[in-house]
């Protein structure tokens, strides 16, 4: 629809988050913070790119991987991704309900996520493929662990986002922040995407 | 409980820090501490201090508790310089030891980038970027101040280094692997990655706070290209710092983790590579010589055009220029470490990159001599420092060049040459432009003028000073002396011209004392600004009074052309002229906080505590983290009215309300 | 009130009014629709993709370079996926800004994981 529409009538038909000023400009401010942790993110996979064969001692990638857990915790965080997508979807359609049910949904989803991440890496390093055994290991769980300490602040925003989308229902405030989270929850799929291509998949390439 | 005294007492004041020199500044600094609690105390300021500073979200509070920082600063990198310079005079009997002089050069280099030019960049930004666009304050109030105490804490993490348990003594750069555990025992370095942790958090919010209310806050018309030339200036190096920052956050996380848990990033077994740390280094290195010099960029183009009376000639290509050189500058790292030997085909690459640059700093230079072409040029002191930068800067770029020739820079790199090379373009181009950007927007942070006689006296002592110091310094990089020596042997002919130059940082020194006494003069007796457009001013910061009230504008300009204020005076409609009562109404603004300084200070705790790798100190500061962040959360009481009436009253007192 | 009021539409009037002519491609959009079928094949999308990249990687018929540059181009493609379809990437007040330093951003995370390989070979014989 790229028919110019009258400056007034669009801003009636604007989502709520976007409907105060100030709030939406937030929502820049949050892009912009998505866009410093890219380069964060591209920072450790510059890191990953350049240790991925600086296994010393250690284990390679080839040895310490294995698809199980990583398969599972990739439909994990795509499904929570997907869900909420829907979160947002209820929430432009002022559904209180079915989006705080999504939120919930997309919340067990990434503890899930964090759960199994967990165990891998304590299996990791209960097998001896501590950080200290080689740059290779210690690239791998400074860039994984990165997204996981993401995923697990995320969960933590987001129980603080539910406790007020609660008590206040949607305003301009909560529905901005709530927005805001679904971005970042967003980006930090994309993000393990590259980590699944990038660090498990292109490890099994021989 | 003894056991427990004698264990603190080692590890904060370990033997090798316990120098008379050493002791003499902790005896200082309690000293004035004490002095200043004191007078707090007596005078009942206490009170003030908090409500009107330390929880303030108002961005020209904060511009100016960033000005006082940097200057603070600037002194103790200053000191810091002349202490250097002192040995090198005497090279047969050293004043400071080798293991000091590398604790001095790290602290000096350290503070003068991310201590000094830093805030001050911060401080004109905060200062006048609002104003310039026509708004009431930044996009994220209360994240600004967020900004500034973690770069205060963040700054005061790595001063308090000096005299509690040993300052970093790795360079400003800190290359691995000398800042690993195996070489570098004692919390110096720790120190040095943790206070820049901290403060580069906040330099990344201030980038992206700048971003924002550079795209999302100007005043109704002005558009991009109706922005003032500093605004240009401002949203390129906010962009640049977004993309520029996270590198060093990740490797200065890298290198702590390689000191306090046992990771094999950069060290020299277990597949580290520390060139890698270098890399990752430049990648915020270079573009971080940017973002400090675009800023200065953007003050000379306001200065130039204020006081030649004149347009800026050439904006757009101005425009232009700033955008190339943002994209260019994130792509020539690798011209500070070709040496490493990465390969004639990356040095090629490199070295080109780095030539271009040299086209549209060419193009701006070009441009500010045609704006003084033909203009009423006014020598004030923040033109002279204009007229200064250009030769200066035009000089540090050639020597640039050279460098960036990478034979050359295989006999060059790490010499005096290269010493020169970047005090030259730093002081010549960024200390210069932020110089003159605080004695141009000196009378609408305080609301008089610095003494200009006495401005012009710090400016010529700056300025021979400076070329009295780089001068013979270019010298001896090319019969090369290298950096970082803390004393020679005689007879390679390198005395007499480290003499000189020894003279020429001492009458930059003196530059700094007559600069401190022209502030603490005018404070008394410097012209009052009463009009509020002292300089008969082109952009909207002039159409305020001085200083500029809480809310800025009572009412919002609309911006018609591109020198707005100047335009409004050329058509008789300034603001001052067309405000009535019936246009003002209650404004809502950002309410005063004090969570900005508690995570600050919090910060500063985990900070400390992981120095020392005391980690229930750590704990306890993380709770004070996490607290912050949760109140801020569930703080929806963001906001305050100023009532129209007294806003009413305030313009009418101000002499600017008609009927 | 009447004063807030007066407050909300100088702050619209200032949205509009400080919107730049000539970038349309900026101009923000927003999308409705009756139900989430947007979601719903972007979740689909999503796994295909992922999968995709997964059987060819165990199956391994590829050459490793080739099979390294397929995978990628399936994760970029996802990831343009997920920005295009959940991540509203072209919704804002003014203009929709972020695509810009977004776009920006990307090209410069390419760079660096690219040229940071490149420069940490050390392919030098004077080193």
């Amino acid at each position: 629809m790229s028919v110019p529409v009258a400056k007034e009538e669009m801003e009636q038909h604007l989502p709520l988050e976007f409907a105060d000023e100030k709030e939406s400009i937030k929502i820049t401010g949050f892009w912009m913070f998505l866009v410093t942790d890219v380069m964060i993110f591209g920072s450790l996979f510059s890191s990953y790119a350049v240790y991925r064969t600086s296994v010393a001692q250690g284990p390679s990638a080839y040895q310490l991987f294995s698809f199980g857990p990583v398969i599972l915790e990739t439909v994990l965080l795509l499904t929570s991704s997907f869900t909420i997508g829907l979160s947002i979807y209820s929430m432009r359609r002022q559904n209180k309900q079915a989006t705080i049910a999504w939120l919930i949904v997309t919340l067990l989803l990434g503890a899930g996520f964090v759960i199994s991440e967990v165990h891998d890496f304590v299996g990791y390093v209960a097998a001896g493929a501590t950080w200290h055994q080689s740059a290779f290991l210690s690239a791998f769980f400074i860039l994984v662990g990165t997204h996981g300490a993401h995923v697990t602040f995320g969960i933590l925003w987001a129980t603080t986002l539910l406790i007020q989308l609660i008590r206040r229902g949607f305003t301009p405030v909560t529905t901005r922040k709530l927005f805001t989270f679904s971005l970042y929850w967003h980006f930090l799929d994309i993000v393990w995407i590259f980590i699944f291509t990038f660090v498990y998949l292109n490890g099994k390439i021989v | 409980m003894p056991s427990f005294v004698l264990y603190l007492i080692h590890t904060l004041f370990p033997h090798d820090v316990r120098r008379p020199t050493e002791l003499g500044a902790d005896f200082l600094i309690i000293m004035s501490g004490v002095i200043i609690v004191y007078y707090l105390t007596k005078q009942k300021k206490w009170r003030y201090l908090w409500d009107e500073w330390l929880t303030t979200v108002d961005h020209k509070k904060i511009g100016i508790m960033y000005l006082i920082a940097a200057i603070a600063m600037l002194f103790r990198g200053g000191v810091d310089a002349l202490m250097l310079r002192t040995n090198l005079a005497l090279p047969t009997t050293p004043v400071i030891s080798a293991s000091e002089y590398n604790e001095v050069f790290t602290t000096h280099g350290t503070i003068m980038i991310f201590f000094m030019a830093m805030p001050l960049i911060f401080a004109l930004w905060n200062v006048a970027v609002p104003l310039m666009i026509g708004a009431r304050d930044v996009a994220f109030p209360r994240l600004n101040a967020m900004s500034f105490w973690l770069f205060a804490f963040g700054a005061l993490l790595l001063n308090i280094s000096f005299v509690i348990g040993g300052s970093p003594n790795a360079g400003w750069t800190a290359y691995p692997p000398y800042t690993g555990v195996a070489f570098n025992p004692g919390p110096g370095e720790n120190y040095f990655f943790l206070s820049l942790l901290i403060a580069g958090m906040g330099t990344t919010m201030t980038g992206i706070n700048f971003l924002v209310t550079t795209l999302r806050m100007r005043a109704p018309g002005m558009t991009l290209m109706k922005m003032p030339m500093f605004v240009w200036t401002t949203l390129t190096t906010a962009a640049l710092i977004l993309f520029a920052f996270p590198p060093l956050t990740v490797a200065l996380a890298m290198s702590l983790f390689d000191r306090l848990f046992g990771s094999s990033f950069f060290t020299l077994t277990h597949g580290g590579m520390p060139m890698m740390y270098v890399n990752l280094f430049w990648l915020f290195g270079h573009p971080e010589v940017y973002i400090v010099v675009l800023p200065a960029f953007g003050v000379f183009s306001e200065v130039v055009a204020t006081y030649s009376r004149k347009a800026l000639f050439g904006y757009s290509a101005m425009v232009l220029s700033v955008l190339a050189i943002m994209f260019l500058s994130y792509g020539t790292w690798v011209h500070h470490f070709f040496t490493m030997g990465a390969g004639p085909a990356v040095n090629a690459f490199f070295g080109l990159s780095t030539m271009l640059i040299a086209i549209p700093t060419g193009v701006k230079i070009f441009n500010w001599i045609f704006t003084m072409w033909g203009g009423r040029i006014q020598l004030t002191t923040a033109m002279l420092y204009q007229i200064a930068f250009i030769p200066t800067f035009v000089i540090g770029g050639a020597t640039g060049i050279l460098l960036a020739t990478v034979p050359a820079d295989y006999q060059l790199h790490n010499t005096y040459f290269l010493v020169a090379h970047f005090h030259n373009v730093l002081i010549g181009g960024v200390l210069f432009g932020l110089l003159s950007g605080t004695y141009y927007w000196w009378p609408k942070m305080f609301g008089h003028k610095l003494d200009e006689r006495q401005g012009k006296w710090a400016f010529w002592l700056y300025f021979i000073g400076f070329w009295v110091t780089f001068g013979p310094q270019y010298l001896l990089g090319l019969e090369g002396m290298t950096r970082r020596m803390y004393t020679y042997p005689l007879g390679f002919g390198w005395h007499e011209l480290n003499v000189i130059s020894t003279v020429g940082a001492f009458i930059m020194g003196a530059g700094f004392v007559v600069m401190v006494y022209n502030v603490l003069y005018s404070l008394k007796y410097g012209e009052r600004d009463l009009t509020g457009d002292p300089w008969d001013g082109r952009t909207l910061e002039w159409a305020l009074p001085s200083p500029a009230p809480e809310y800025n504008f009572a009412r919002i300009p609309v911006v018609t052309a591109r020198d707005a204020w100047w335009d409004m005076k050329q058509k008789g409609q300034t603001l001052a002229n067309s405000l009535s009562s019936h246009d003002i109404s209650t404004l809502e603004m950002p309410k005063n906080t004090p969570v900005p300084f508690l995570l600050g200070l919090s910060f500063f705790v985990v900070g400390f505590g992981m120095t020392f790798e005391w980690w229930i100190i750590v704990a306890i500061g993380a709770i004070g983290v996490v607290a912050s962040l949760l109140y801020s959360a569930f703080d929806y009481d963001e906001h305050k009215h100023i009532n129209a009436d007294v806003i009413r009253r305030t313009e009418s007192a101000l002499g600017r309300l008609q009927g | 009130m009447a004063e807030k009021l007066q407050f909300q539409s100088e702050a619209t009037a200032r949205a509009h009014e400080g919107e730049d002519e000539g970038l349309p491609s900026l101009l923000p959009r927003f999308g409705e629709e009756k139900f989430p079928w947007i979601q719903v094949w972007g979740y689909i999308g999503s796994l295909v993709l992922t999968f995709a990249a997964l059987i060819l990687v165990i199956d391994h018929v590829l050459p490793p370079v080739a099979l390294l540059s397929v995978i990628l181009t399936l994760a970029v493609g996802q990831a343009a996926l997920q920005i295009g379809v959940f991540m509203h990437v072209r919704e804002s007040r003014g203009l929709a800004w972020q695509m810009v330093f977004l776009g920006l951003v990307l090209l410069m995370a390419a760079g660096m994981v690219g040229m940071s390989i490149w420069i940490m070979l050390f392919k030098s014989g004077v080193s």
